[in-house]
This record gives structure tokens, C-alpha cells and sequence, in this order.
């Protein structure tokens, strides 16, 4: 090793970073010879949480476990149950869920299209993407009455109905929505200076991410094509034709194109959903203790795929409720990414993969030696932290 | 890209002067919630609902009071729905920043017979 | 000794006004451009907001890390603000002649402004923290790129009036009725964009890039050294467009002789300030290495195009 190699800490505090995690990189002038990755410091014990409250009060809890993605947490928390319990929501109330989780993707792709703008010092794209995603943020807020942790599922439906004064308001969000995509099309594509610091960045070939289990956009732009909305339908999707988008790129420039071309496809989702949108009942009743049992439900997070297990006893509370959040899957790539670039490709490639540690952090104890895994009491945790912070 | 830059320059600034322009809150907005007393029966529900334990219940069944901590509260809207009389509504209001904490618990009392 | 004009104007207390107008000029424009309202409180129209920048600044706490080179450490900022205010004395703002004049100093402007990245090197250097070291590099590397064909380029005018004086070539451009713009327009646009890297503005702003390595070769600086650094970026600004100002467009003249000649030269620099502005909200921030290739592939051979042309032109 020469001597002008050193490590440069990322985080846990970056402006770089939305939310904290470390990466260790070892510099030689400004390429990247290598990269340690520590996660963990957003754990707030959610799993643990969730076993101390009944299934109602847990609909709220499930969905601040990210805000950019709460509602496809919910849903996927709500189709768990409803799996459980043997029931199934109405068709309206399918749809509405439908119509709810793609605008959160619309405005969780403008949001990223926004951060990645940030990071390679291009604050213009920032605010006029997020000036477009107040228009989101608003139908949002007629439909459900919050702008993110919208609360509008329910276990067996929706809280809330669309009334059909809101649909001309959601058509003309749609119709600006569907002509800012194109210009942030336009410019993704022809804009040089985003070309020179996106193309051949943060390559991930695809046999590595199938190898390294890449789930969402980052397994899309690496010519994988495989969305939860097609291979497993959950609530409307099965109805509703569209296309999943792929790209062949394997790079950062790639990524920004699947996001981009994914909000085309919401916006013909969103179309297609609000024209045919069934009458009937938006929820049916359910018991409030559900039968023992177990279920995997799986949800097209804007940045994957997101599964959730739950184990029930028969009471109303769950027995263990357990979170695999998409960027957890994506974090095995990013050593992959991040070697043989420059410290300057660091913030573009971290923000490609759309982290979101809130969704992450889980912790578990594995013996990487023997492979056997063992879990904490509350007492242990509490002494093993301040043994840590003795002075 | 210039033509846009330039587009918006003649255009109003997108920032709400908020407090200075007046905010209309969207329709169907959650905020605040108020419990008419008149109907409350005292079953509880909602505070075995509330995800974040902002209610409780002084006294019981039909002679108790409620009382509601807006700093613990989501104003996700489940008291709402629970509620088996429709006691509770969700109103606009959303200023309830306040410098005193005493004065950030919210009593519902029961009107006095005469 | 000209006290008056040395501390009041064109002095000290002029050039202090006009860089915190220009910085609110700058981040007024910059925010009218990307669709939100820039400073808007602090004063009419947020005018003393850079001014109340500087002053809760020097309140600030100022932590001097205990492993810096305390001499460097401290002397890089007051350093930095007193070279570009050196430099400002030479050029032109009222009246034909500057403050000073002699024959050279648009050499000795050059200078000064190569020493400023010595300076940002310094600074980078003196604080021994990785960022700041990374950053310091980054500014030495990128004065490699932009100090050739600047160089070359604001050698251009003084080709054609034959003097090295800044004053002496606004009379040139006074005298004969033309600006040098018209001969030299390819050197204008690459002083405009050799600006953009002096001054550390997007996309040229990769020594101090904000989301890659915190705040580059400034990390360490906080309080009363923040304070003046952040001033001598603007005292900065006021010496490029100045520069530009007076090489290019003709200095403090204009057609109409009633209005005194300092209005013409604020309305020139203002303009300059304001193409500065909308660059920096018209791009993405570049690499170091393809900020240095793209420097030596095209700006050089433009620069020296353009000293070409002018010798065929003078002929």
C-alpha cells in the first residue's frame, strides 16, 4: 500500500447523507481502494414495539416506519391481516389503495430525482422537482388528509372514499404532473453535465445484482426485470395494464431513467385506476382478534420490494411482526458500486439506491463463526450500552 | 434549460408567505380533534384504540370526563372511526403550538345537570 | 494620502457596500431562478442580509481545533480578505484612473489572484482534517486548470493597447469608442468561465463541494474567521467583475455623459454578476479530473485562438 492512501470517514454525520450510516472509504489521492459499511444507527426497536399493540394501534405504528414509503409499509401490514383474518377488501376499496400507493410513488420519485440533483451540486433540478411534488403532496392530502403517514388503509379497506368532486382535481394534477415528467425526461437525457457525472458511475452489472440480490430501480436499471406489481399482484394491479421498465445501462444515468419512466407509468396507472374505479363499500368489518396463523406479504415499495411476516396467537395483539425493507437488499451492492470510483462519485452513487435507513435498520445476533443466532432481553441491551458509554 | 430558468424568473415565487399569506387548509385536513360530551357513553374505545395514548378517560361510563394531549397525539384520526356514537369530529385547527405545557392538555368535561 | 478616498471612496467602505451587494444580488437572482423568494426580511427587501450574516457570524464561537498549525491557521483568513482588497485598488470604478495606477498591474492583478488559491490551499492544509485536506488538494489542482487560459486571455486586451496598466486600457477602450468585448468576445466567455472557477461557484465549486467532502478546505473555520473568509468570497466577486468590467466592457463609461461614471461601472459589473448567477443555477457540479481535462482539451486552445486573432486583427 503507498503512503497517500487514507481513510475518510462518510457519516454517520454528512451532508451527503439523508440519514446516518458509515462508510469507511480508503482513498489513494481520489479513487476508492475500499469501503467498509456500518449500519444500525437508526434502530428504534419497532419490531419490539409492535408485539405490545393491538392490530389497530399497529396500522400507525407500521406506517412511520419510513415516511417516504409509509404507505406501502401499511399496505403491506394490512394485507398481511387481512390474510390472517381470511377476509378480503372490496374491489373500490382495492382501488383506491391502488390510486394512494402510486401517488406516493410518484412522489417518492420526484423527491429522489430531487436528492440526486442535490448531491452532484445541480440545486436547480432540487427545487423545481420538489415544486412539482407539492402538486402530489396536495391530491394526497385531499384524498386522505395528510400529505405523507397518510393512515388510509384500514384492516379490511379504506378509511376514506374518493368523492367525485375530487377526480377533476386529481385529472388536473395528472395532466402537470404527466408534462413535467417529460421535461425532466428531456433533461436527464440532453443535459451534459448530469451525463458526465451519472454515465459509467456506480456500475453494478447484472450478474452481480442478481448475485448480490438487488431488489427495485437498482435491479431495474441493471437490466433485471422483475416487479412485486407483476408477479405477485396485490390490490388492483392485476387489473390494471402497464409496463414494468427496465434499462440497460447498470449505472447511475440508468437508474435516474427507470425513476423517471417509472412516474410515466404511475401517471397511466393512476389513469386507468380513477376512470375505472369500481362502486361498492369501501371496507368490510372485521373481528378484532385474529385466528393463529402465519403470513409473508410482499409490496412494491417505491425503492423495491418490501416484505413483511407476521405470527399470530389468536389474540389481538401480534406475536412477532417482522420488516425486510428494500434498501436492506441493496445495501450488498454498494461495495460493488463504490470501489474504483472517485470520491466525488460517493454522494451520487450512495443516493442512486434510494437509501431509506428508517426502513432498514434491523438488528440480529448471528455467531459469524458457528452461525448460530440469539436474541437480547431488555435487561442485556441496557447494561451492554452502558458498559459502552463509561467513560 | 435556460428558457425554463428564465420562464420561472417572471413567474411568482413559489413559497407560501405563511404566517403573513393567508393558509387555507385543504379539505378533509386532519388536525384537532373535539369530543362532544353531550354523546360520549364512556365506552373507552377510543382510548384502547389510540395508538398513541393520548386519551384518557377520567372517571368512568357515563358520569366521566376525557381528557386529550394534543403533544402525544397523531391526529391520525382512529378516535374518529372508533368512536360507536360519533362523539369525536376532526376539525381544522392546527396552530396549537404553545410556550406553557400546562396549557397543552385539552379537557372535555361533561355539561353539569342542574 | 488620499484618506477619504482610501477608506470611504472609492476605499474601504465602498468596496465593503458593494460586496454585500453583490452577494445579495447574487442569492436574490439565484433564488428568483429556481422559483423562491432568495433573502426577504432582514432589511427592505432582505438587502442587510449579508450584512447580518457577517455580524451574527463574528459573534459566533470561534473552536480552533488543537491539532491545526495555529499560525497558517490564523493568518489564512485575514490573509485572504486583505489580497483581493490589495487588488481592488487597481481597478478603475470612477473616473478613467484608478486609485492607483502603474505601469504592470494587471500582472500583479494575476497575481494576487493566483495567490488566493495558494491561500485556499493553505487554509486546507493548516486545518489537518481529512476533509479540509482533500479539499485544499482540490484547489490546488483546480488552479492548474483555470490559471493558463485566464492568464492568456486577460493578456488579450493589453495586446491590443499595447500597455499592461488596467487603467491604460480603459482609455484605449474610451478613447477609440470600442469595447473590448467586440474584439475579444471568445475571451470573455473564458474569463467568464475561469471566474466561475476562481470564485468557487457551481460547477467549479469542487474544493469546497458541500455534499462530497462537508465543506472542503473551509470545514475548520468558524466564528470571526469564518466571518472574514465568507467576505473575502465576496470581495472576490467584486474584484472579477470588476476586472471583467474594465477589460472587457469598457470600464466606468457610457454614451450618456451626464450620469457620473461609477453608475455606469455598477451597471456593467451588475450585469456581469447577474451572467455569473444564472451559470451557477444553469449546471451540475463537474469532477476534479474532468474539470482539469476539459480545461487544458478546450479552454487553452480557445485562449490561444483568441490571442491569434487579435495579433491578425491588429495587423
Amino acid at each position: 500500500m503507498s503512503e497517500s492512501v487514507f481513510t475518510v470517514p462518510v457519516g454517520p454525520q454528512h451532508p451527503a447523507l439523508k440519514e446516518p450510516e458509515n462508510i469507511t472509504l480508503t482513498l489513494d489521492g481520489e479513487q476508492i481502494v475500499d469501503a467498509k459499511i456500518r449500519l444500525g444507527y437508526v434502530h428504534r426497536g419497532a419490531e419490539k414495539a409492535f408485539e405490545n399493540r393491538t392490530y389497530v394501534q399497529n396500522l400507525y405504528l407500521v406506517e412511520r416506519v419510513c415516511g417516504i414509503c409509509a404507505m406501502a409499509h401499511q399496505l403491506c401490514y394490512a394485507n398481511n391481516v387481512e390474510a390472517l383474518l381470511g377476509v378480503e377488501a372490496p374491489p373500490r376499496a382495492k382501488y383506491i389503495r391502488t390510486i394512494v400507493a402510486e401517488l406516493e410513488r410518484i412522489h417518492s420519485h420526484l423527491l429522489w430525482v430531487g436528492v440526486a440533483g442535490h448531491e452532484i451540486g445541480f440545486d436547480t433540478l432540487f427545487m423545481y422537482t420538489w415544486q412539482d411534488r407539492e402538486v402530489a403532496l396536495d391530491l394526497m392530502e385531499r384524498i386522505t388528509g395528510n400529505r405523507v403517514l397518510h393512515a388510509t388503509n384500514s384492516i379490511g379497506g379504506v378509511r376514506r372514499d374518493i368523492t367525485s368532486d375530487m377526480i377533476p382535481q386529481i385529472k388536473k394534477g395528472l395532466a402537470y404532473l404527466g408534462e413535467r415528467t417529460k421535461y425532466y425526461k428531456k433533461i436527464a437525457l440532453t443535459e451534459k453535465t448530469i451525463a458526465k457525472r451519472a454515465v459509467g458511475v456506480g456500475v453494478l452489472k447484472t450478474q452481480d445484482a442478481i448475485a448480490l440480490c438487488a431488489v427495485g430501480p437498482t435491479a431495474r436499471a441493471s437490466n433485471i426485470k422483475r416487479d412485486v406489481r407483476k408477479y405477485d399482484p396485490y390490490s388492483a394491479y392485476d387489473e390494471i395494464p402497464f409496463d414494468i421498465v427496465t434499462n440497460d445501462g447498470c449505472d447511475v444515468a440508468a437508474r435516474i431513467l427507470v425513476r423517471i419512466d417509472e412516474l410515466e407509468q404511475c401517471a397511466r396507472i393512476l389513469e386507468y385506476a380513477v376512470d375505472k374505479l369500481p362502486q361498492g363499500p369501501i371496507k368490510v368489518r372485521v373481528p378484532r382478534s385474529v385466528p393463529p396463523g402465519e403470513n409473508v406479504s410482499l409490496v412494491e415499495a417505491p425503492r423495491g420490494e418490501d416484505i413483511h411476516y407476521c405470527k399470530s396467537n389468536g389474540s389481538d395483539r401480534p406475536e412477532r411482526y417482522k420488516i425486510r425493507a428494500p434498501t436492506l437488499a441493496n445495501w450488498a451492492s454498494m461495495k460493488k458500486m463504490l470501489i474504483g470510483g472517485s470520491m466525488a462519485d460517493v454522494p451520487i452513487v450512495l443516493a442512486a439506491i434510494d437509501p431509506c435507513m428508517s426502513c432498514t435498520d434491523r438488528v440480529a445476533f448471528v455467531d459469524a463463526k458457528s452461525g448460530k443466532t440469539w436474541a437480547w432481553s431488555y435487561e442485556q441491551l441496557k447494561k451492554y450500552a452502558q458498559k459502552r458509554s463509561e467513560r | 434549460m435556460e428558457r425554463e430558468l428564465l420562464r420561472h424568473l417572471a413567474k411568482k415565487p413559489a413559497t407560501h408567505l405563511y404566517p403573513f399569506e393567508k393558509f387555507e387548509p385543504i379539505e378533509g385536513m386532519r388536525a384537532k380533534i373535539e369530543i362532544d360530551m353531550t354523546k360520549c357513553i364512556g365506552c373507552g374505545t377510543c382510548v384502547f384504540d389510540c395508538p398513541a395514548f393520548a386519551l384518557e378517560m377520567i372517571g368512568k361510563g357515563l358520569t366521566c370526563d376525557m381528557k386529550w394531549y394534543p403533544m402525544r397525539c397523531v391526529y391520525c384520526g382512529q378516535c374518529v372511526e372508533s368512536c360507536p356514537r360519533n362523539a369525536i369530529r376532526q376539525t381544522y385547527e392546527f396552530t396549537l403550538a404553545n410556550t406553557n405545557k400546562e396549557e397543552l392538555i385539552y379537557e372535555f368535561k361533561r355539561p353539569k345537570k342542574e | 494620502m488620499d484618506i477619504i478616498g482610501l477608506l470611504i471612496f472609492p476605499g474601504l467602505a465602498f468596496l465593503l457596500a458593494l460586496a454585500w451587494f453583490y452577494e445579495w444580488l447574487d442569492r436574490k437572482f439565484f433564488a428568483r431562478l429556481q422559483n423562491r423568494y432568495g433573502p426577504l426580511y432582514t432589511g427592505s427587501h432582505g438587502l442587510l442580509q449579508p450584512l447580518a450574516d457577517f455580524i451574527k457570524l463574528l459573534a459566533k464561537e470561534d473552536i480552533e481545533p488543537t491539532a491545526v498549525d495555529k499560525p497558517l491557521f490564523r493568518g489564512v483568513p485575514i490573509l485572504i480578505l486583505a489580497l483581493p482588497l490589495t487588488a481592488l485598488f487597481l481597478i478603475p470604478m470612477s473616473g478613467v484612473n484608478a486609485f492607483v495606477h502603474f505601469e504592470g498591474d494587471l500582472i500583479f492583478t494575476i497575481f494576487i489572484m493566483s495567490l488566493l488559491a495558494i491561500m485556499a490551499f493553505l487554509g486546507g492544509w493548516s486545518s489537518t482534517n481529512r476533509f479540509s485536506t482533500l479539499g485544499g488538494l482540490r484547489a490546488a489542482m483546480q488552479t492548474l486548470g483555470y490559471e493558463v487560459p485566464l492568464a492568456i486571455v486577460l493578456i488579450g486586451p493589453a495586446i491590443v493597447a499595447r500597455s499592461l496598466s488596467i487603467t491604460k486600457i480603459v482609455e484605449w477602450q474610451v478613447v477609440n469608442g470600442i469595447w473590448m468585448i467586440a474584439l475579444a468576445p471568445i475571451g470573455f466567455g473564458i474569463t467568464i468561465l475561469a471566474t466561475l472557477a476562481e470564485l468557487e461557484k457551481v460547477p467549479f465549486d469542487i474544493p469546497g463541494a458541500e455534499t462530497e467532502i462537508v465543506a472542503g478546505w473551509q470545514t475548520e473555520f468558524s466564528g470571526r474567521k469564518l466571518a472574514l473568509m465568507r467576505l473575502a468570497l465576496d470581495i472576490e466577486l467584486v474584484l472579477a467583475a470588476g476586472l471583467t468590467t474594465a477589460l472587457f466592457l469598457g470600464g466606468p463609461s457610457g454614451p450618456i455623459a451626464l450620469i457620473p461614471s461609477v453608475v455606469w461601472f455598477l451597471i456593467k459589473s451588475t450585469v456581469v454578476v447577474l451572467i455569473l448567477s444564472n451559470l451557477r443555477a444553469l449546471f451540475a457540479r463537474f469532477k476534479i479530473d474532468q474539470m482539469i481535462s476539459g480545461s487544458w482539451k478546450y479552454l487553452v486552445p480557445l485562449a490561444i485562438l483568441q490571442i491569434v486573432i487579435l495579433q491578425l486583427l491588429l495587423r
